[in-house]
């Protein structure tokens, strides 16, 4: 699952203008997202919206780990369950729900420690295997735990009336957050090793990264994004169960989008956290069953034919037009 | 709790153990031959349940009759979806990421095709024998958990006997210790991998045949008999055939005895904290650890 090679700029102005595009378009993206609830174009879009955003930011968190480093993990619903609970348990016990959201962020990053400490022991596959079986434990206990209601779910009472562009500012906020530390891990050092760890992990260590260390790392900050994201979305949703947020399927949710939108890009997951929220929201309601169909459908063909996902497919248009234009720059 | 009660305990571990071990074996033969991790066999696993219970239902076959014929039905289908996804999954030394998330995608649409034609409500097989048991004194079996032992039983015994007498079987022990010494003396590494593939998954369909007479499932019935499975080969040691049986014993001996330290609502938790721990401490599983004593044993003779 190599990410395709980062293409090259097609010339030297075609590369400014290309980087020029790079940062602006980002930044025009988040200030017509800002707008939205200002023109106010309807409750339920702003929802979709607001759950896209969400979706999004586990998809980036989780492509750290299973992206960047190579690790890919099936066990995400963890995190963003501990979040939800965490900040479920703060807003519940007077705090403000903006202080709970990094403590939910803290909360998922030390249950990281404890989950990786064991499992970066192994290997990929295996060690994505054994996150299936973290995260059904943690369920099972959570299920059962008493002061958080167990199975029948927990309650959250919020004294701040309900405002739907609260939610909205929190959730663009995170997705805004969880981009641009994707963007610094991977520029920095750190992603470097991290990168070095999943293509070679024997001669990352010999370069002198230590992989579980760094795995680690990768790991506690992929499960603080998620964590904050379960702790968003409790707020919103107001009533939380261990099947909701604990659920095997939001685990699957978590990796379908970076692998949609490209395993180990930056925009890849944010592209496909944006297909899966949007058609998730439209599709559940009508057909509980088929998307799920869809997505696995979806992610057969990705692995088959273009495992780079929309940004590989869109890597390989690119290349194909740059390639037709030399070919008629050339003498005949 | 008196020892009749430890027997009873025991028995029905044993019982349960036997089943395990056709559940997994499946999975074990690809994993030594192609070193895929098949997230898929869940599905295989449940669609084998829903074949043995629509033959049951519509048909009228016996169960067992029709565990009989999911072999090879189920044998057809593994070599159709190798044959379809035939790029994705090809021979290798050690499991890619990529041959993990292809059979993950194809679990979910099989499990999710299954609650397009199923729906979500639990079924069950029901046989005059499902609540007849067997009395021994104090001692109790229950007659469906001893047909399917037995069922599991001569399933693993023809296994074992295809294993090691025929061509095809030697060619599969080949092919787990050695690829390219395979290939310098003929064997056509590709077919045998397509057999093998359909062989895994005949015993997976088969082996859900077997569970659907135990326990009653809905569309979302492999998983956690995919997570047993994947104990129970990491227990073994991944690639041994032994290993299996023992794997097998210790998960149903776990499982069966936590009973009594473990509250019942947390059991389900038992099997899935034994995975990460097998994982983690005894990577080589049983088969490893018992040759590294051996080793050790002969080192210090």
């Amino acid at each position: 699952m190599n990410a395709p090679a980062r293409p090259s700029g097609a010339g030297e102005t075609g590369g400014t203008v290309l980087r020029i595009l790079r940062v602006a378009a980002p930044l025009a993206l988040i200030a017509a997202l800002a707008v939205v609830p200002l023109v106010d174009f309807g409750a339920n879009s702003a929802k979709v919206l607001f759950l896209t955003f969400l979706w999004t930011t586990t998809g980036v968190a989780w492509n750290i780990l299973g992206g960047f480093t190579g690790q890919p993990s099936f066990g995400f619903a963890v995190f963003y369950g501990l979040g939800a609970y965490t900040t479920a348990l703060g807003i519940n016990g007077g705090l403000s729900p903006y202080l709970t959201f990094p403590l939910a962020a803290v909360v998922a990053a030390l249950a990281s420690l404890a989950i990786g400490l064991p499992t970066f022991r192994l290997r990929g596959p295996y060690f994505a295997i054994a996150t299936i079986g973290v995260s059904e434990a943690v369920r099972v206990i959570m299920t059962n735990l008493q002061f958080t209601g167990g199975a029948s779910g927990y309650r959250i009472v919020e004294s701040i009336p309900f405002r739907q562009a609260d939610h909205y500012y929190s959730g663009l906020a995170l997705v805004v957050v969880a981009v641009a530390v994707s963007m610094l891990v991977r520029r920095s050092r750190f992603g470097l090793a991290l990168r070095a760890i999943r293509d070679d992990q024997e001669a990352a260590s010999d370069s002198g990264v230590n992989p579980f260390t760094a795995k680690l790392a990768a790991h506690a900050v992929a499960a603080a994004l998620t964590g904050a994201a379960g702790g968003v979305y409790a707020r919103y949703a107001a009533f939380i169960s261990p099947d909701g947020v604990f659920a095997f399927q939001r685990s699957v949710a978590i990796l379908l989008m970076p692998i949609i939108g490209g395993v180990g890009t930056i925009w890849g997951p944010v592209v496909g956290g944006g297909i899966y929220g949007v058609v998730e929201e439209e599709l559940t309601a009508r057909f509980p069953e088929f998307h799920l169909l869809l997505y696995g459908a979806l992610v057969i063909l990705i692995i088959l034919f273009e495992p780079g996902g929309v940004m590989g497919l869109l890597a390989r248009a690119r290349r194909l037009f740059s390639r037709r234009k030399d070919a008629s720059w050339q003498p005949s | 709790m008196t020892f009749t009660d430890y027997l009873n305990l025991l028995i029905s571990a044993l019982l349960l153990a036997g089943t395990y071990a056709a559940m997994a074996v499946g999975m074990t033969v690809i994993y030594g031959v192609m070193k895929i991790v098949n997230l898929a066999h869940a599905g295989f696993l449940m669609l084998g349940a829903y074949f043995v219970y629509e033959l049951h239902e519509r048909a009228g076959i016996h169960p067992l009759v029709g565990v009989l014929l999911a072999f090879p039905a189920f044998y057809f289908l593994g070599m159709l979806v190798h044959w379809v996804l035939g790029r994705g999954i090809p021979v290798s030394d050690e499991p890619t990421l990529a041959s993990l998330l292809l059979m993950f995608g194809l679990w979910l649409v099989i499990q999710n095709i299954g609650y397009l034609v199923w729906g979500t409500s639990d079924r069950s097989i029901l046989t005059p024998m499902t609540f007849a048991t067997l009395r021994f004194g104090e001692i109790t079996i229950p007659k469906i958990g001893l047909v399917v032992f037995c069922g599991a039983l001569v399933s693993l015994v023809v296994l074992e006997f295809v294993l090691h007498k025929t061509w095809f079987g030697r060619s599969v022990r080949a092919l787990i210790q050695n690829r390219y010494a395979c290939r310098i003396v003929g064997v056509h590494v590709e077919h045998i991998a397509r057999m093998t593939f359909g062989l895994g998954i005949a015993f997976a369909g088969a082996a859900g045949g077997l569970l659907a007479l135990l326990f009653p499932f809905s569309p979302d019935f492999g998983r956690p008999f995919l997570l047993r499975s994947f104990v129970i080969i990491v227990l073994g040691g991944l690639e041994s055939f032994s290993g299996v049986f023992v794997g097998a014993l210790i998960l149903a001996l776990v499982e069966t005895f936590s009973i009594l330290v473990i509250p019942s609502s947390y059991q389900p938790a038992v099997s899935f904290s034994l995975l990460v721990v097998a994982l983690i401490f005894i990577p080589g599983g049983v088969a490893g650890l018992v040759s590294r004593v051996r080793m050790r044993a002969r080192r210090a003779a």
